[in-house]
């Protein structure tokens, strides 16, 4: 446990407390507004209100709270995306890899294809389709994760394909998908986690790009690229609506890259391309 | 001696195009930079752009056959000096005003208004009101060079006002000798206008760069000699170039209202530009009849909840009026202003209590679900933040509000045909600022219009039928005192009913370096700006 | 050789049929232009009319058809807002984009190229760590906040920069960092281990022991067979590239590609939109072939492999 990334560890650990325990920590609701209290600052500045220790936003709901919510938010759709993204590329990378030949070629192609599509676009596009929500942006982004986590996996199956145990393993008659299951899969699966906690800060800044550019989460709904995106316009008048937000992203996202950085340092030295 | 006359004639005359030129060259100076939020279609042929955009960057160039009342609001004198319906209704004359020219020097004749409006009408043109006047318009004579006569199909008391850009584009007058010498396509590449602005270069995304006229023209002859119009999307950039003095003028949405006061910047607000309304859909339907909404008492309560007062300060920060009846401005014709100024007072009240009191009569005590379409209209993007703060007045009525945020492109499909997925629902609307509000009661109302609230084809219940009747006969009232009295039943027969209620009269935004542009003041209801830059004075001039 | 080329050209184009044909129908599932040019009281006549005009009526499958056809002879149709053809439209706003991306490449280079031999050469300690958090800060960022607060300390607070609009050189320096700061983790992860793989091979070892001096081993011998891994980067990063513009473009009022494709999805602007997205991709194809070949040439392995 020496060298342990602490710093990134106590952020990571702040911000699944803070998903976690939302409802019980927030002083106030998330979304009901209080007109009359709108933009009022932080309470260390002048015109703060103990009330609300981080202030208010535009409809005078508590900065604070939604912060906290916000985590739940932008955990969830991390959490899903990465499910769903990362899984079908952990799928898609070991049987392009393992099976190889043509069927390997015509993954891959795919995989080209996904790359070369502009992934923001995509989200937007399906967004102006689908309708905005949290459904949307599972789907979206992981449409831009899959890809990625393919190929990668695939290079790491290649490697893991030419050793001799798996070579036994296919000499003693298990089926294809039993080698891929309980030799391959355990095999890359450093790889995989290395590569999840890589892609969490890509998921969150994703996530904000797309609430900019008006295809993500919905308001009310807080989530920390939409609180961002909602007070971009107030950064010299109302700085922390969209600043406070802004810093826990920016933390958070190095956290888990530092902690990312380490883990692969750890297991997987060797990887690349991330 | 006769010769020597002449002669002082000549010598005079150039003495005074020579001082003009001096005072006209002393007079414009500068460049006047606006930053604005779409340049819509950028082209600067006029059948090739459909939206409002038009008023920002073709207006500077292109007059319209009839123009602004500035002082209140709607149409006024325009290349038209004056207009009227003819006698038996079916044809409208206008005469156009004497001695304009374009801007290859050719005279603006009667003919070029008769070519204009035709060539809105042709198939190549998608100007929004085309198929409209291809609907409306019979023919088109040309009296002498300076009259022309319209005659319509039926009768058609607002043509004239349509014709002015406060209301459509469809107005704008181009050059027929120039336009069929150099051809459609030399036009769009090197178009000329009738107007106190020249096209220099339009640089596609990016901005369009117009030049003065030095002559007289009846919109006024601009004070700075250069101006380019610039296309800035991103809000907080366009409030930083106003700042900086890289812009004297930006477009801006309420929520930097305040943004810009900090940064030191005057916030000009153009009164009566639109109305925030929130409309329901299909609940003239048998199968309706279940829907808490079908009960008018439900459908005022929902009115009666919201603060009114509470959204305009706090969302619109202040600029933004209390709204008049739906579609109605203090601009409006026809209808009984003061009486409907003083009905929307007392309609559009905040009262908690009697809302839920009428909940209660109706049999909701402990509210109901209500499913809520929000979505936000191209130029008005601070109708979101009303509806959240509109769903969030209901919450606390104890309705259980389902809102659902959707971009317009993908709402404005449901709205079509049956409208199968908003039977039921609420959802967030707007009324453009116009002069004249029965083509917008057809379009929401009539059971023939896009939205069909009140009953559509073999669903029309009576209060459907009773207002395709009454809206008959509004648009075919020639004697305006009766048009009055027909409106104001129409206003009333749908104002208390609930379906279409207004929330708020919003404003046009812009932000202003005064150290870049003098006092100005806009024209109610047209929040762009292209029919007024030739009037805003340089920093240093006397405001106008 | 020529047969990898061969194959990988049509390959390519494969690519641009399988994406050609997704944005066709997925661009027809947003909507219709239609609604977004009428005003808010139109007739559904008006409408039929529009589409008409719009040559936006028939069956889809039809519509897909003359699609296919007019594209393989190099036509993708004229754009509905801007109504010329689209190929030109996307072309005029090109230039733009290409502009920033020298400098943007340059940007990321620099910053990338000292953090990852830095974190390569003291793997593990404090100096990694930091050059890494410094390296990743650009992607921890959203880069329209990022932009946003660039503007408003350097051009509203400080007045050193213009705050946006394509001009002089100085109006580069805040689109650029913008979009460079984004590029940088990417590249430095790379640098960082390729560096430790060639740190760790037989020749550096070799070099070492011939008593060469470690800046010589450093910058001679490691430096340029680690950026080779870099060239295979160019084409993952361009989609990345055009993601990034999008909302650069956006915050920058920057006329480019990015901006171009954010209206032609928001318009529905299909013809623009089909345009966009096909010429992108073959963009890709491109950097990506030449990447390849390139890759081929300098790394015999490939050759051998292929």
């Amino acid at each position: 446990m020496k060298n342990l990334p602490w710093t990134s560890l106590f952020i990571i650990i702040t911000m699944l407390f803070m998903a976690v325990f939302a409802p019980v920590i927030s002083p106030h609701s998330p979304i009901d507004q209080t007109l009359a209290d709108k933009l009022i600052p932080p309470v260390w500045e002048e015109g703060g209100n103990a009330k609300y220790l981080l202030g208010t936003d535009v409809f005078g709901r508590d900065v604070l709270s939604r912060l906290f919510y916000g985590a739940r938010v932008s955990m969830i759709v991390s959490a899903l995306t990465l499910l769903v993204g990362g899984g079908v590329g952990l799928v898609i990378g070991i049987v392009s890899g393992y099976v190889g030949g043509r069927l390997d070629n015509l993954l891959m192609r795919i995989v080209d294809a996904a790359l070369a599509f502009p992934a923001i676009l995509f989200a937007l596009l399906l967004a102006v389709t689908m309708g905005q929500g949290l459904r949307t942006i599972v789907i979206a982004i992981s449409l831009l994760l899959w890809a990625r986590f393919a190929r990668v996996v695939r290079g790491e199956v290649l490697a893991v394909k030419q050793r001799d145990f798996v070579s036994l393993a296919r000499v003693h008659g298990c089926s294809p998908v039993r080698i891929m299951v309980t030799h391959i899969l355990p095999n890359v699966m450093n790889t995989f986690m290395v590569l999840l906690t890589l892609y969490v800060g890509v998921v969150i800044v994703a996530e904000a790009s797309l609430s900019f550019l008006g295809a993500g989460i919905p308001p009310p709904t807080p989530s920390w690229g939409l609180m961002v995106a909602e007070g971009r316009g107030k950064v010299a008048s109302a700085w922390w609506i969209s600043l406070i937000p802004g810093i826990a992203i920016t933390l958070v996202v190095l956290a888990f890259n530092l902690f990312g950085d380490w883990l692969r340092d750890r297991l997987d030295p060797k990887l690349r391309q991330l | 001696m006769r010769h020597r006359g002449l002669l002082k004639g000549c010598l005079f005359s150039l003495l005074l195009a020579l001082a003009w030129t001096a005072v006209a060259a002393e007079k414009q100076q500068g460049t006047l930079i606006v930053a604005i939020d779409t340049l819509g279609a950028q082209s600067m042929d006029p059948i090739q752009e459909t939206r409002s955009a038009h008023a920002h960057y073709q207006a500077p160039m292109y007059d319209a056959i009839v123009g602004f009342n500035f002082e209140k609001g709607g149409a006024g004198p325009g290349v038209a000096e004056r207009w009227e319906l003819a006698k038996d209704g079916l044809s409208w004359i206008f005469h156009i005003r004497k001695g304009m020219k374009w801007h290859n020097g050719d005279p603006v004749t009667a003919h070029d208004v008769k070519f204009s409006l035709e060539r809105t009408m042709s198939k190549e043109s998608i100007a929004s009101r085309g198929p409209g006047l291809r609907r409306d318009v019979k023919s088109i004579d040309v009296i002498d060079d300076y009259t022309v006569q319209v005659h319509t199909n039926g009768v058609q008391v607002h043509f004239a006002e349509g014709l002015s850009r406060a209301t459509y584009q469809e107005g704008q007058l181009m050059p027929k000798k120039y336009i069929e010498t150099v051809g459609a396509e030399g036009f769009r590449k090197k178009p000329i206008g009738s107007g106190p602005w020249k096209f220099v270069k339009s640089v596609p995304g990016d901005r369009i760069e117009y030049e003065a006229i030095d002559y007289p023209h009846y919109r006024g002859t601009p004070h700075f000699k250069r101006m380019i119009l610039l296309l800035v999307p991103e809000e907080s950039t366009r409030v930083a170039m106003v700042s900086t003095g890289e812009a004297a003028i930006a477009s801006i949405s309420p929520e930097a209202i305040r943004e810009s006061k900090a940064a030191g910047l005057r916030v000009v607000s153009v009164p009566g530009t639109m109305q925030a309304i929130y409309q329901m859909y299909g609940l003239y339907l048998p199968e309706s009849q279940k829907n808490p909404l079908a009960d008018k008492r439900v459908r005022e309560a929902l009115s009666l909840a919201i603060d009114r007062k509470q959204i305009i300060e706090h969302v619109m920060y202040g600029e933004a009026k209390m709204p008049m009846p739906f579609a109605t401005f203090d601009y409006s014709v026809d209808d009984d202003t003061e009486r409907w100024q003083n009905w929307s007072r007392e309609a559009f009240r905040y009262d908690p209590k009697r809302a839920k009191q009428l909940l209660a009569e109706a049999g909701y005590p402990n509210g109901f679900e209500l499913k809520f379409a929000s979505t936000a209209l191209a130029g008005t993007p601070f109708m979101v933040p009303i509806g959240l703060a509109v769903a969030d007045f209901w919450r606390r009525l104890g309705v259980k509000v389902k809102y659902t945020n959707y971009e317009y492109g993908s709402f404005a499909p449901m709205l079509r045909g049956e409208q199968k997925q908003l039977v039921g629902v609420v959802s967030m609307y707007r009324t453009a600022g116009r002069p004249a509000a029965a083509a917008r009661f057809y379009g929401a109302f009539h059971s023939k219009g896009a939205h069909h609230l009140l009953g559509r084809g073999k669903d029309c219940p009576k209060l459907c039928k009773t207002f395709d009747e009454l809206h008959k006969a509004v648009t075919v009232e020639q004697d305006p005192v009766k048009r009055t009295e027909k409106t104001n039943r129409m206003i009333e027969l749908v104002s208390n009913e609930w379906f279409a209620v207004p929330i708020l009269e919003g404003m046009g935004y812009w932000a202003v370096n005064p150290r870049k542009v003098g006092a100005f003041k806009a024209i109610p209801g047209r929040h762009e700006f292209g029919d007024l830059f030739q009037r805003m004075p340089r920093p240093e001039q006397k405001p106008w | 050789m020529r047969r990898y080329i061969l194959r990988r050209f049509l390959q390519g184009l494969v690519l641009l049929v399988l994406v050609a044909t997704i944005v066709f129908f997925l661009g027809r599932l947003t909507g219709n232009p239609a609604d977004l040019m009428l005003p808010e009281d139109a007739l559904e006549e008006d409408r039929v009319a529009l589409i008409e005009t719009l040559g936006l009526d028939g069956p889809l499958h039809k519509q897909f058809g003359i699609f296919l056809a007019n594209a393989l002879r190099g036509d993708l149709g004229d754009s509905i807002r801007h109504r010329e053809p689209a190929v030109d439209v996307f072309f005029s706003r090109l230039p733009n984009t290409l502009k920033i991306v020298p400098g943007t490449m340059a940007l990321a280079l620099i910053l990338a190229i000292p953090l990852g031999i830095l974190s390569a050469l003291y793997r593990g300690r404090m100096i990694d760590r930091v050059s890494g958090a410094i390296g990743v800060l650009g992607i921890a960022t959203p880069n329209f906040w990022l932009g946003i607060l660039l503007i408003y300390v350097f051009s509203v607070q400080l007045g050193w920069l213009p705050s946006a609009r394509m001009g002089g050189p100085q109006h580069y320096i805040l689109p650029t960092i913008t979009l460079g700061t984004f590029l940088v983790a990417g590249f430095m992860r790379l640098i960082r281990s390729s560096m430790l793989e060639v740190l760790d091979s037989e020749f550096v070892k070799l070099a070492r022991i011939k008593g060469l001096s470690e800046t010589i081993v450093v910058w001679k011998h490691c430096l340029r067979n680690a950026l080779i891994p870099v060239l295979s980067l160019w084409g993952v990063l361009m989609g990345g590239l055009v993601t990034g513009a999008i909302v650069t473009e956006t915050v920058f009022a920057w006329p480019g590609i990015g901006r171009l494709t954010y209206e032609a999805v928001i318009f529905r602007d299909y013809p623009l939109l089909q345009a966009v997205i096909i010429m992108d991709a073959v963009l890709i194809v491109i950097i990506n072939l030449v990447v390849d070949i390139l890759y081929a040439y300098v790394d015999p392995r490939i050759r051998l492999a292929e």
